[in-house]
């Protein structure tokens, strides 16, 4: 296993070298692709100096908003149209109505409601992120094992108890299903929106680079994008294990 | 579950509420007109729009972005896919890159493409080949990677060319992968089609919606949204069409297993 990182690692960097190489000599117009070196430079002294990290602190604020928003408003109505199919039968119509419409398209309408704010992108994230963690949350609550609520009824425990002990702990997989694919979707809707209308953001600040043709800047940029959506993935993963701890468990005893 | 063939009357009924409750508000309250124009309107702008052919242009204008972009995407990503899935060394050379390149959210990608093919057609395709081609190629590579070894090794006892081990062992078996990525990829490629239309496009929906709204014709572009709706559900329904017909016997050999 190890030999095969050694061997991509290598690999890449290689691929590193040739690009550094071409770029220096000019093979391909500079202004497209600059060497790696120079990048890595621009991007080094971005993040010293403060740039990068304040676009992402302001991308990130009205991403979590949006993502959070969406959690708290779908993942209770999941639950209550998991569990009561009248509820199901009257939301469902109109849930299939808007699940097509692709998240992008949602932008101008935001814009004509709230103009180029943080309101309008906080709200086309909580539109495109509602629809994978309703839909997996439903998916939680049908699978629920009947013995289990009904064991709580038995037992005279409270509908709110019945609600926070039983039915969140046993559809709490499913739910982190949706939320972790709602993430991706979070990170590129927040910088769909910022490209589309706004003056800051991660996402503005890659594009407006473009424009001002300071191509290392932009591919700086990118660069923290990737790392963002990386370490985004990694503390969803430590949280999941820290907070799913039992799950875990309950996998890994069942292998 | 009882399959779902009765119609659903109260998801509708509630439905035409919600249509009924938007069309008196918008026609009560004229500070709402601006930004939630009636339903009515709504839809005789979208009649109007198709007739008179204004919005058609731009329909079949992303519309041709968008086939070209995700079979182009689909022809690279499965070749590809099958390459890595099936030669293991390949696989540990290209993995970390892949690793690499993937958190990025592909959007990213506009900028460079702008800088690299301009605000043309080509630049549009090429970001959504770009979009499209993570997941259908992950799939392809789960895909093959799951073969069972002993179907290839028996294909290959057998004295199979290595042609119709490809293609009739690993991409029959492959299939179901495959057509996950595919489905996954369809919905990404529509968005980044009209995504990029929005950044920088001249034509396509995805310009004139955000053209409409800019113009404060707010009936338009809510036309113009009913249409990319419409046109995502259509495309989706398309594909599970297609899929049920052409993924016949795995249905079938599923519901033996099961049984």
């Amino acid at each position: 296993m190890r030999a095969v990182k050694l061997n991509g690692l290598m690999f890449m960097l290689g691929l590193f070298a040739v690009w550094e190489l071409v770029a220096q000599a000019e093979l391909i117009n500079p202004l497209v692709v600059p060497p790696l070196s120079k990048i890595l430079k621009i991007f080094f002294e971005l993040l010293w100096s403060g740039q990068i990290p304040a676009q992402i602190v302001v991308s990130m604020k009205r991403a979590l908003l949006g993502y959070f928003l969406a959690a708290a408003v779908f993942i209770p109505l999941g639950i209550l149209m998991g569990l009561y199919q009248p509820v199901y039968r009257v939301c469902e119509v109109v849930v299939e109505m808007l699940r097509p419409v692709p998240p992008p398209v949602v932008i101008p309408v935001a814009m004509l409601f709230f103009g180029l704010g943080d309101e309008m992108k906080i709200f086309v994230i909580f539109f495109s992120c509602a629809w994978p963690i309703l839909l997996n949350t439903i998916d939680g609550v049908r699978n629920l094992d009947w013995v289990l609520l009904n064991t709580a009824r038995t037992f005279g425990l409270s509908p709110g108890k019945i609600c926070w002990q039983v039915i969140l702990p046993a559809c709490s997989p499913q739910i982190i299903t949706g939320l972790r694919v709602s993430l991706p979707i979070m990170l590129i809707l927040v910088v769909i929106s910022e490209m589309v209308g706004s003056t800051d953001g991660i996402g503005y600040f890659i594009l407006d680079s473009q424009r001002r043709f300071r191509v290392a800047q932009m591919y700086a940029g990118m660069l923290s994008l990737a790392i963002l959506g990386y370490a985004l993935n990694q503390i969803f993963n430590l949280l999941h294990r820290r907070l799913l701890a039992w799950h875990w468990g309950m996998m890994t005893k069942m292998e | 579950m009882n399959p779902v063939s009765k119609f659903n009357w109260p998801g509708w009924l509630a439905f035409s509420v919600l249509l009924l409750l938007w069309e008196t508000a918008s026609r009560a309250l004229p500070g709402l007109r601006v930004y939630i124009p009636p339903i009515s309107q709504i839809l005789a702008s979208l009649g109007q729009l198709l007739l008179s052919g204004a919005i058609t242009n731009h329909l079949t204008v992303s519309l041709v972005r968008f086939v070209e972009g995700y079979l182009l995407a689909a022809a690279i990503a499965v070749s590809l896919g099958i390459i890595l899935g099936y030669f293991h060394y390949l696989h540990s050379l290209l993995e970390m890159l892949i690793e690499l390149l993937r958190p990025m959210p592909s959007v990213a990608i506009i900028p460079v493409a702008i800088l690299t093919l301009g605000l043309g057609d080509s630049m549009i395709v090429a970001v959504t080949v770009y979009a499209c081609l993570w997941p259908i190629l992950i799939n392809t590579i789960d895909g093959v990677r799951n073969i069972e070894r002993t179907l290839v090794d028996t294909g290959r006892t057998f004295g199979l060319s290595a042609g119709r081990i490809l293609w009739q062992i690993i991409l029959p078996g492959a299939s179901p992968y495959i057509v996950t990525g595919l489905r996954i990829g369809l919905s990404i490629a529509l968005i980044l089609v009209t995504t990029a239309e929005m950044v920088a496009g001249s034509k396509g929906l995805g310009f004139f919606i955000l053209d409409e709204e800019r113009s404060m014709n707010s009936s338009n572009m809510y036309a113009g949204i009913i249409l990319v709706a419409l046109l995502g559900y259509m495309l989706n329904r398309g594909f599970v069409l297609l899929e049920r017909k052409t993924m016949k016997w795995r249905h079938g050999m599923i519901a033996r297993g099961a049984r």
